[in-house]
């Protein structure tokens, strides 16, 4: 029975397709006549599944701006509108729910989802209905060799360039008092991998010895025997390109075996609140590339934090900036071309203005090459007297980077 | 080529992992002895006694090690509740492929109302002795994976006294070698598999815990547990507790030393490859009986 209907669901499918295709390239010229509307801006976030913790922060940080921006009178006069849906941190449904935003919601700008993983299949999408796509997470190389042409990433950095600051620190170093070796232990995740392997190819190139690497899948939890490698090699200083927990696990798994290296260096676990207590308060001098801090002094930075906090009752992290600044990215496009919709014209003068120009962000001035990348690096973070603060670069600073660092 | 200190740091730690998965190979492989059942929903259970150990660190700040003075009666009244009310009601004939889809369900919902009431977010317990080690013959030994291994060989050890020296495990012995012969000689056999069922899942609550102690937990982990635990129960010899105990012990230090040479990823493949091994060459597994020759 069921067999026998399928072919005709098929055929139905496609047409309904069909259909609703021509209808929305037909009603799609025609919505920009109203200049009154709101301006509607699609977006699908993994509000549920295995990136949901992230999802809800850009969430947060759209919201906030979109809130910060009405109360402000709105964009060319237009308030804005957020449409989002959840696309459950699946790959396919991202790609669905975009179709369904451009295609049939008829929305006039769209933001990027979160996570490399859901941000090039979305991107694809964007880029088959040329629009515009900034987007807050997608930073592993695999994001920029694509090929897209209207993709912005609205961070400081890529993944690999997070560390420049670090390298350019340590190389400048007199070569007896610099680090020797290096053990690096990556996740198994382009992003976290980009941001070790980032540090590995500058270091190996100023003549800083690789002596372990160890790479492990996402859901290890017991990190006794890559620390055993680690501490075994000796090295003068250890790199994780790590998420948040697996950051945690390996720097008890290393405190467990006595290692104590003359520098340590682990992405994203360390900024994050909760660190502290979770490796006992034992955090003296761990280093960490962050991308966003409340302490920045740029401009929009305070307004942001701010009217962020009033409205949430917490001060954002580097997941709701980095939203907030796809905003303020997509805002001054849409400012300077003096429009917002699906119009090819209006897109491709969007995309054209962000090409040549830089915009002022919560994390300080961003302008990117012809691939989408931005071109500056990640602040270095280290934990100093009990507390995170900025070491690098010096423009930023707040206390001296402390090498090599006391025993933790 | 690693050093010498390095292979014997990997020793130590295969060793205190291989008493992990011994003593939670040994619940598994209890299950099938006693009642054929293929209890998938193990490792669920093993999750569950590491949140609850969490989350009562958490709410009361008390050492997780106190909670298994609740939690190993409570798995036990679960596992005799589970044989009784649910295992019984298959049909003999199909009694362990049916075991298969009934415990898969158990730890679905398991795995369901963990991350219902929990979220799929990572936890792990802060102990202040998390990061504390002793020095053994030049090998660092962390405090919690000692008081792991510890707690596994306790309770192996209790296990093994239970069964050889009680009148209690005498019955489950019989019960688990001929049961109808059991029978014969007055053994309530089905009250004894109960005691069985829940013996096993204790085994369970003193695993969980002592993995709590040292990892980090989320719902869907138990997956990555029952594989290697499968495997091993086939390697000693379905329904031998020594047997598993030992493939246990060896797996765990092969997992531990492969990693020296080969990446994480690639360690984890010994369980399966040694379970191809003993399927191809030796199907009842090494250290198994006549019970494991019938299957």
């Amino acid at each position: 029975m069921t067999r026998k209907h399928r072919p005709q669901g098929g055929i139905a499918a496609a047409t309904l397709a069909l259909v609703l295709t021509a209808s929305a390239c037909g009603s799609g010229s025609g919505s920009q006549e109203s200049s009154d509307d709101p301006i509607l801006i699609g977006v699908s976030l993994p509000l549920t599944g295995d990136f949901s913790e992230p999802g809800k922060g850009v969430e947060r940080g759209y919201k906030a701006w979109a809130k910060i921006v009405n109360d402000q009178g709105g964009l060319l006069g237009r308030k804005v509108e957020l449409k989002i849906l959840d696309d459950q941190s699946n790959a396919d449904r991202v790609v669905s729910d975009y179709e369904q935003l451009i295609g049939r919601d008829e929305v006039d700008l769209v933001f990027g989802p979160f996570s490399t993983r859901l941000v090039v299949p979305s991107a694809r999408v964007a880029e088959e209905y040329g629009m515009l796509f900034v987007e807050p997470a997608g930073a592993a190389p695999e994001v920029f060799t694509q090929g897209f042409e209207n993709l912005f990433y609205a961070a400081p950095a890529v993944a690999d360039d997070h560390y420049n600051h670090l390298a350019e620190y340590l190389l400048a170093m007199p070569e007896s008092e610099r680090p020797r070796t290096v053990a690096y232990a990556a996740m198994d995740d382009p992003f976290a991998q980009g941001t070790a392997y980032g540090l590995k190819d500058k270091l190996e190139k100023g003549g800083i010895r690789t002596v372990a690497d160890e790479v492990y899948p996402p859901n290890t939890t017991d990190f006794g025997n890559i620390a055993a490698k680690i501490a075994d090699s000796g090295a003068d200083m250890v790199v994780g390109g790590t998420q948040y927990q697996d950051g945690v696990n390996l720097i008890v798994a290393l405190q467990q075996l006595d290692y104590q290296p003359k520098l340590a260096a682990f992405s994203t676990a360390p900024t994050e609140p909760e660190f502290a207590k979770a490796i006992g308060n034992r955090t003296e001098g761990i280093l960490a590339p962050t991308g966003y801090t409340q302490k920045a002094d740029y401009p929009s930075n305070k307004e942001f934090v701010e009217k962020y906090t009033e409205q949430f009752g917490e001060a954002p992290e580097e997941d709701e900036a980095n939203a907030y600044t796809t905003g303020q990215v997509v805002a001054a496009a849409v400012e300077a071309a003096e429009c917002a919709s699906q119009d090819p014209d209006c897109q491709g003068k969007l995309v054209k203005w962000l090409r040549g120009n830089s915009v002022q962000t919560v994390v300080g001035p961003l302008k990117w090459d012809d691939k989408g990348r931005p071109q500056s690096a990640h602040m270095i973070q280290q934990w100093v007297d009990g507390e995170i603060q900025i070491v690098l670069p010096e423009a930023q600073q707040e206390t001296d980077p402390v090498y090599p660092k006391p025993k933790w | 080529m690693p050093s010498a200190s390095l292979v014997f740091q990997s020793v130590v730690l295969g060793v205190l992992l291989g008493g992990l998965y011994a003593l939670l190979a040994a619940g598994l492989t209890l299950y099938f002895g006693v009642m054929r059942v293929v209890m998938i929903a193990h490792s669920a259970f093993l999750i569950l006694a590491a949140y609850l150990a969490w989350y009562a660190h958490r709410e009361t700040g008390i050492d997780p090690l106190l909670t298994l003075f609740v939690t190993v009666p409570l798995f036990f009244a679960a596992g005799v509740a589970m044989q009784r009310l649910l295992l019984t009601r298959l049909r003999p004939a199909t009694l362990t492929m049916m075991s298969v889809l009934l415990t898969f369900s158990v730890a679905l919902v398991i795995e369901g109302l963990l991350g219902y009431a929990f979220s799929g977010t990572q936890r792990r317990i802060r102990l202040g002795y998390s990061s504390a080690s002793i020095e053994f013959f030049g090998a660092r030994v962390a405090v919690v994976k000692l008081i792991a291994f510890g707690m596994a060989a306790l309770a192996l050890l209790g296990l093994y006294v239970l069964m050889k020296h009680s009148r209690f495990g005498q019955a489950l012995r019989a019960t688990i070698q001929h049961r109808e012969a059991a029978q014969l000689l007055g053994i309530d056999t089905d009250r004894i598999a109960g005691y069985g069922f829940g013996l096993g899942l204790a085994t369970a609550a003193v695993g969980g815990t002592a993995l709590s102690l040292d990892t980090t937990i989320y719902p869907s982990l138990h997956w990555h547990w029952i594989g290697p635990l499968m495997a091993i129960i086939v390697v000693g010899g379905l329904g031998s507790v020594p047997g598993a105990a030992i493939a246990a012990m060896t797996l765990g230090m092969l997992q531990s030393l492969l990693q020296l040479e080969l990446s994480t990823t690639w360690a984890q493949t010994v369980f399966y490859v040694a379970l191809f091994a003993t399927l191809a060459v030796r199907p009842q597994g090494f250290f198994g009986g006549r019970l494991a020759q019938r299957f």
